[in-house]
């Protein structure tokens, strides 16, 4: 099936598939492992859709906690239930708040995350449905695509 | 230790429908893999004997039935466990195969995990592959397997 999927490196993954699912609600979905225990490969779950955990495999495939906290690239959840509880619930994990739950021009409601080896996740729902109009004037952006 | 290959879906129905249907309907939802010969003969069609010590059986179109494995857990609705060796395995070695069905909410979590297929030797059983060719394979495979029962437990 034709489609994006994402792929996320950490020093320790079996503590990352735990974490993701304490925090987030993640399924382990798949999971591969050698005859020493060691991760091969895996994917979590969440509605439709998966993301891959791995180890840091090669010199240009490092956890942010590797290499000072800093992302190339964040990973967005979407949400159809209750974005203030999940909050709540990625807290009690250990998550950082980088970004409490605010509602946002364009109808969602989102907040931000940092997961303990500094990876950056972006969590949203959307409450309330907003034109293009309502929300050019608003941002005062020029929008194309609006749906 | 030894290698594990774990995949796992959700299912639309109660743990007890679940756990029946991958074990009496299994003939129906089951799809052969070639890379996963089970004998060197056509596909035939796999049952399980019910309970404790039961046999996971294949029977060929001519009537021959060959014994995949047996029965080592039988806890329904939560835990199946088996065993798997095909054909062209060492006459010692047996894979296992463990089976969990967990309620969350209306519907139901199926795992399956599947140990010690990395200790399948060079020969016909591997096709050559490294051990994480081999496991990803086989992954996938019960990816397949699963989203069939999964349509036909529903």
């Amino acid at each position: 099936m034709a489609g994006f999927r994402s792929a996320l490196f950490y020093q320790d993954p079996k503590a990352a598939l735990k974490w993701l699912e304490e925090a987030f609600g993640f399924e382990l979905s798949m999971l591969l492992e050698d005859a020493e225990g060691n991760l091969a490969h895996s994917q979590m779950s969440f509605g439709d859709d998966y993301v891959m955990i791995g180890q840091e495999w090669s010199a240009d495939h490092k956890s942010p906690k590797s290499v000072g906290g800093k992302n190339t690239q964040t990973v967005s959840i979407q949400l159809d239930g209750d974005i203030d509880a999940h909050c709540e619930r990625a807290r009690r994990a250990g998550a950082e708040i980088v970004a409490e739950p605010e509602t946002q021009f364009y109808g969602d409601r989102t907040y931000r995350c940092r997961d303990p080896e500094g990876h950056i996740w972006t969590v949203s729902q959307t409450v309330k449905t907003v034109s293009r109009e309502e929300a050019e004037a608003a941002s005062g952006l020029k929008i194309t695509g609006w749906i | 230790m030894t290698s594990k290959v774990f995949v796992s879906l959700r299912v639309k129905t109660t743990p007890e429908r679940a756990f029946a249907a991958f074990v009496e309907e299994i003939g129906a939802w089951w799809r052969p893999n070639g890379l996963f010969q089970t004998t060197p003969r056509a596909p035939g069609v796999l049952a399980f004997e019910p309970g404790q010590g039961g046999r996971l059986t294949e029977t060929l179109a001519n009537g021959k039935v060959f014994e995949i494995g047996r029965i080592t857990a039988w806890e329904p609705p939560a835990r199946l466990e088996f065993t798997w060796r095909q054909a062209n395995f060492p006459l010692e070695l047996h894979t296992e195969v463990e089976v969990r069905f967990e309620a969350v909410g209306e519907e139901t979590r199926v795992s399956v995990e599947h140990r010690g297929f990395d200790q399948v030797p060079e020969g016909a059983a591997r096709h050559g592959f490294p051990d994480e060719a081999l496991l990803m394979r086989l992954a996938e495979w019960w990816q397949v397997l699963l989203a069939s029962y999964r349509d036909r437990s529903a």
